[in-house]
């Protein structure tokens, strides 16, 4: 579709790449088939068709208003529509400079914003998060079920090998997992360390920079990439192999920072080398081999969410199914695999009540088959999957290193 | 082979003038049939008749209105062709025409088709005398709208149908009939759960206690599946005697009634019937008005009773409404077939 | 009809709030924008007002309410049409229907579901499978495309040589009158008494009332199906293999065909490895029992290799079967990956003309400067040229325009019709001429009028009434009937 640019926006280079960008779709409306929200709502306004459509108004009217903002509101970024769409739009991309502009164009009421940004600060500093979550978790045995069902317990961690081997990479920590699951690099550490690599946390890194970027909050996003780019940079140079996620949400981001920072003069490049050496905790298993593992994989069978983040953004939608089938576990039937559990970064907390639905939907598809695990492979589906399941939900990592080293 | 197209339009013409209705007929081999007596002058389109284009390869064959039906599947049989959907010959002279007007299909309906499904385009005269081509000679067409499978089951009523187009298909390369003794119930049960089957079933009718499957495509499926579902292995006479309406059950005078309905639609007790359409059509005979129906089925008195009454069962206003505002609109004097389809259009 | 609105907008407005929840009635021109337009962007129109009822209860007040106040009423489904069937009309009511979206029953036994008009194509089969089910008729975007909309356009798909179109497919239909009635066409047996009403309104381009529940036949899921793709160095080779396959007596699933171009998009965002080097593949499915499908194959792959294919490959899993049909299905959209608008066009022409056809599309290619890409359901004649242009460019827009209409009247010239399942909607309203006779198009409009003598379903689209009502109306006919 042709976006007949406001002359406003002659200069404006977000607002020229958002049209270049809206020139992919062609309005065939395959994306309405595999986007949660409207199939949730079935209005042509929640669909990623229709956002694009509300973006290309703002971008030829140059002005829109609170109706064009709830709606991007209601995207969950989660890019399922990009995995079907044929003439290969960019929609994430679009969405994430539609709503930096929005922010702009149609400023929220007060409330609201000091509301996003109180989310943005606790979410994107792992210490504040740690901050406010450890109150509720002391508490929790003492608040009422619906409450104390939104904050995880405290996980049993396990130490972390000592051991120095030739071989390094880098573990992003995360804001949210580093505090909230913190078992899961701990486990991600110990099954490197049983295939002969350290897994280490630069200590001056922090948020990926998701929860700023994806809530319109460009400049500040940017600045946390910036911040990580400059905390890994010397252990790169002192020879890490690779920048390691285990919550792929945060790892789709870092894969993003090439093409995020290709303006900026002075980190581009570094930007370039980092997304290229980021590696999801998956592939470096896979590659790595799993015979090494030594696993005797048990009877239980596993149902497996696969996080839109790993299978429509970073496109390894079968990462960890090939790793536990490869192991010979057995793996659950599931349907509507490709379908968004509601988590989406903040999303289950801004827009609770679709977030809700949608997690019903996933979890009846998840436990169709009658697990008694449900694996998955980022820390947010994992907490928000957790809240409502009927079985224990678990980050992959965790499992397999249960399996292997008894979770110790 | 004549083309009386001028001449079938200067009678239409004369009849709308005069407001004089006409019978529509050809082989008049149904004038007894399907619908209610129509009592006006004939108009005989049996003379209009003869293959007008026939594209194998196409997979279509263009005749007019007065076509026998064994003239038509002739000319198919030399490139080994046949009609999907199996019309009644009615003693060779039913033609093609009237076999689309009363929408008769034979025993493989459900599988591949009735003529309705089959009929590509049609040319038709209207009540206003014009000649109008409506459909095609493809396989797809959606443009305006569908006039041609409209006349199937209008009797007439809507104009004089003068040309057909419509879709063949290859014959079977191999067909193999399988009996086996049950009840209506138990055949009901069984055609239905066949019918589930990805198998080459084209025919699954019950009568006399027997119930009757025939298979028919490709050698080698045929064979294997006729082996997997076993029962007595005849001849195909049956479907023959079902399609002409030959087989026993159709004899006598008693009034024979059709009914319509879900295949899966319980058995109903108490007249005498033979099942056809894998469970979806069901002939009676003797007084059928009083039996208990399925929800949603439809009866009707095909052939014999009292055909000077409504033959077929009333419908709801709405429905009632639309299609006597439809007739009207091709026949705003009402002069083709009055009667026929309901007494009041 | 061009008469100025007997109603307020806003007495419009207040009347469907009564009917509709807030969040179902979209009043402000910000929020109606993403509706403007279906599958075919090239047409926009904003509506009065777009309502998105939840029941049909709904639907049908709104029915009501618009017959009293007059008010054109447009339904849409999943908008992803491809006449603009689906644009607003500027003084009416958008009706979408996709908040519909319930399978209501389904009946193994019967071989039957019932859905609401929202339903997509493909959730149909999706649900029916675990009962060893399917619905046949697949169009390329039966992911999004409603059974509504499928049933309005008379909707084909790739498999519909040898299991029809939607009208072939269906039991009932449940529809709205333009009066605001509710009435059910078809029944539960394959025939029903008085006229093949359900067939009419089939392919109507919701001209004759609002679909709002749809009784689909199913089939049963073919024990095996298998794909033969075959690349050909020259189009007139794929289309005799086309032929020949055909007089072997085969009825084949689907037999489609895509052009070097049209191979090209496709095989960028299928990876289904298409010979790009191939100037035509073939893509023929067969499928029925095991030992059938093994017959039909060596056949299809002996006729093939005999009529000159450069490529030949049979697929050995479902997996791959539905990779290759991924590419095929998805080619529209994926030849947006080579410019940023197209024109898909919808002739159907007899088999043996395609390669007439073809070249001279080619020949219209260099007159009018415009690439095309070629897809074709070639088991059926149905033909789908991509016209590749710019929107942006107006002199572009206007040359694509009547390179399509050049298109569809060649289409016409050689024994086929402008549409073979995608509807005549706004878009293919000036070529009906082309194929019908004024007498003809005013037989379609005394149909209109049986069914909506006000004119307020869809106006303006499917039967070109408008731009001849006035002459029409000065002519002593019958007409005055409503």
């Amino acid at each position: 579709m042709h976006v007949d640019l406001h002359p406003r926006y002659a200069d404006d280079a977000a607002a020229t790449e958002a049209s270049g960008l809206i020139s992919a779709c062609v309005h065939c409306g395959f994306c309405l088939a595999t986007c949660p929200t409207y199939l949730d709502s079935g209005d042509e306004r929640d669909s990623p068709r229709g956002r694009i459509y509300l973006l290309k108004q703002l971008l030829e009217a140059g002005e829109a208003g609170p109706a064009t903002r709830r709606h991007l509101d209601r995207c969950l970024t989660c890019r399922s529509c990009e995995t079907t769409c044929p003439s290969g739009m960019q929609y994430g991309k679009l969405l994430d400079i539609g709503r930096g502009m929005i922010e702009t164009e149609a400023p929220r009421p007060f409330l609201e914003r000091a509301w996003r940004r109180a989310l943005r600060l606790v979410f994107s500093r792992p210490a504040l998060f740690a901050m406010v979550l450890r109150p509720g978790q002391w508490l929790r045995p003492l608040l009422p079920p619906a409450l104390a069902r939104k904050i995880p317990a405290p996980q049993t961690v396990g130490p972390r090998p000592d051991r120095q081997h030739a071989r390094r990479m880098l573990v992003l920590e995360g804001c949210v997992q580093g505090a909230a699951t913190p078992a899961t690099n701990a486990a991600a550490t110990r099954l490197l360390d049983s295939l002969g690599i350290s897994l280490v946390a630069a200590p001056r890194a922090g948020c990926c920079g998701a929860v700023n970027y994806h809530l319109g909050a460009h400049q500040q996003g940017l600045d946390n990439m910036r911040a990580n780019i400059d905390a890994w940079w010397p252990e790169i140079e002192a020879g890490a192999e690779a920048i390691v996620s285990s919550a792929t949400g945060c790892g789709s981001m870092i894969a993003d920072y090439g093409k995020l920072l290709a303006s900026d003069p002075a980190y581009a490049d570094k930007a370039e080398r980092i997304a290229q050496l980021h590696k999801d905790i998956a592939q470096v298993i896979a590659t790595e081999g799993l015979a090494k593992l030594k696993l005797a994989p048990d009877a239980r069978k596993i149902a497996v969410h696969v996080p839109c983040s790993q299978q429509h953004a970073l496109g390894q939608g079968t990462a960890v199914t090939d790793i536990l089938q490869g192991l010979g576990f057995q793996l659950a039937v599931t349907r509507d695999d490709h379908l968004c559990c509601g988590s989406a970064g903040t999303y289950s907390i801004l827009q609770r009540e679709r977030s809700e639905r949608l997690r019903r939907n996933k979890l009846a598809a998840l436990e169709t088959d009658k697990p008694a695990l449900i694996v998955t492979a980022n820390v947010g589906c994992q907490l928000h999957l957790g809240e409502d399941s009927s079985v224990p939900v678990r980050h992959w990592v965790e499992f397999l290193d249960e399996v292997a080293h008894g979770g110790r | 082979m004549a083309d009386l197209l001028a001449h079938l339009q200067a009678h239409v013409r004369e009849a709308a003038a005069n407001a004089s209705p006409v019978a529509i007929r050809a082989g008049n081999t149904k004038s007894h049939l399907v619908g209610r007596y129509c009592h006006a002058r004939p108009l005989d389109v049996g003379d209009h008749r003869g293959v007008i284009d026939y594209q194998p390869d196409e997979l279509v064959i263009s005749a007019r209105a007065g076509t026998p039906l064994p003239e038509l599947e002739s000319v198919l049989a030399e490139h080994n062709q046949v009609l999907p959907f199996e019309p009644p010959r009615y003693g060779g002279r039913a033609t093609l025409g009237g076999t689309l007007a009363c929408n008769l299909s034979g025993p493989a309906r459900p599988w591949l088709g009735s003529v309705r499904d089959a009929v590509l385009g049609v040319q038709l005269i209207n009540g206003e005398a014009q000649v109008l081509n409506v459909g095609g000679k493809v396989m797809k067409n959606v443009a305006g709208y569908d006039v041609s499978r409209l006349q199937a089951g209008a009797l007439g009523t809507l104009g004089v149908i003068t040309q057909i187009h419509l879709k063949v298909l290859p014959r079977a390369q191999a067909t193999q009939t399988l009996a086996y003794e049950m009840t209506a119930s138990q055949a009901l049960e069984t055609m239905c759960s066949r019918a589930r089957e990805p198998r080459p079933l084209t025919g699954a009718c019950w009568v006399n206690n027997r119930l009757f499957l025939r298979l028919a495509g490709a050698a080698s499926a045929v064979r294997h599946t006729a082996s997997q579902w076993g029962g007595e292995q005849l001849d195909d006479e049956i479907w023959s005697q079902l399609r002409e309406m030959s087989h026993p059950f159709f004899a006598g005078k008693a009034p024979l009634w059709r009914l319509s309905t879900a295949p899966n639609a319980p058995h109903c007790e108490g007249v005498e019937q033979c099942i056809d359409w894998g469970g979806a059509q069901r002939w009676l005979r003797g007084e059928a008005r009083s039996l208990d129906l399925p929800r949603g089925a439809h009866l009707s008195l095909f052939a014999g009773g009292d055909r000077d009454t409504e033959v077929r069962g009333a419908l709801d206003p709405v429905q009632q409404r639309l299609q006597q505002r439809l007739k009207k609109s091709f026949d705003p004097a009402g002069i083709f077939n009055p009667g026929r389809l309901y007494s009041w259009m | 009809m061009n008469a100025p609105p007997a109603f307020s907008k806003q007495a419009l407005a207040s009347a469907l709030r009564a009917i509709l929840p807030a969040e179902c009635l979209v009043e402000d021109k910000e929020s109606q924008r993403p509706f403007e337009c279906d599958g075919l962007s090239l047409y926009r129109e904003l509506p009065l007002l777009v309502a998105l009822p939840e029941t049909v209860e709904q639907v049908q007040a709104i029915m009501q309410c618009c017959h009293r106040l007059q008010v054109p009423v447009v339904a849409r489904g999943s908008g992803t049409g491809l006449c603009a069937g689906a644009m607003p009309h500027p003084e009416g009511v958008l009706l979408g229907l996709s908040k519909l979206n319930a399978i209501m029953e389904i009946d193994p036994q019967a071989r039957t579901a019932r859905v609401q008009p929202g339903v997509t194509n493909l959730s149909i089969s999706e649900a029916v499978a675990p009962h060893g089910l399917y619905y046949g008729p697949d169009p390329s975007s039966q992911i999004a495309c409603s059974i509504g909309g499928n049933v309005a356009e008379n909707s084909g798909g790739v498999h519909c040589l040898k299991y029809g179109l939607t009208v072939h497919n269906l039991l009932s239909v449940e529809m709205i009158t333009a009066q605001g009635e509710r009435v059910e066409l078809g029944s539960s047996g394959l025939d029903s008494p008085g006229y093949d009403l359900m067939a009419l309104v089939t392919g109507s381009e919701g001209l004759l009332g609002v679909v709002t529940a749809v009784t689909v036949k199913l089939l049963p899921l073919p024990e095996v199906a298998r794909v033969v793709m075959a690349g050909f160095d020259s189009v007139r080779a794929a289309g005799d293999a086309v032929g020949a396959v055909i007089a072997a007596g085969i009825i084949p699933a689907g037999l489609e065909m895509m052009d070097a171009l049209a191979v090209q998009a496709a095989e960028d965002f299928a990876h289904a490895g298409y010979p790009r080097d191939a100037q035509a593949v073939l893509l023929c499915e067969l499928d029925g029992t095991e030992q059938e499908v093994d017959q039909h194959i060596a056949a299809v792959e002996r006729i093939f290799t005999e009529g000159g294919a450069t490529t030949l490959r049979v697929s050995a899993s479902d997996a791959e079967r539905a990779l290759l049909w991924k590419g095929r299905k998805s080619a529209f959209p994926a030849v947006g990956r080579m410019s940023p608008d197209y024109y898909c066009m919808d002739g159907t022409i007899p088999r043996s003309q395609v390669s007439h056809v073809l070249e001279e599309i080619s020949r219209l290619s260099t007159k009018y400067q415009l690439r095309c890409a070629n897809v074709f359901h070639a088991g059926d004649g149905n033909l789908h040229p991509l016209i590749m242009f710019d929107g942006g460019c107006a002199e572009q827009v206007a040359r694509a325009e009547q390179f399509g209409a050049e298109i569809l009247e060649l289409s016409v010239a050689v024994g086929g019709c402008i549409t073979g399942e995608h509807g005549v909607g706004l878009e293919k309203l000036a070529q009906m001429e082309s194929q019908f006779s004024i007498a003809e198009l005013h037989q379609f409009e005394d149909i209109k009028h049986a069914f909506d003598p006000a004119l307020t379903l869809n106006p303006g689209k499917g039967i070109p009434i408008l731009k001849r009502c006035q002459e029409y109306r000065a002519l002593p006919r019958k007409h005055q009937h409503g």
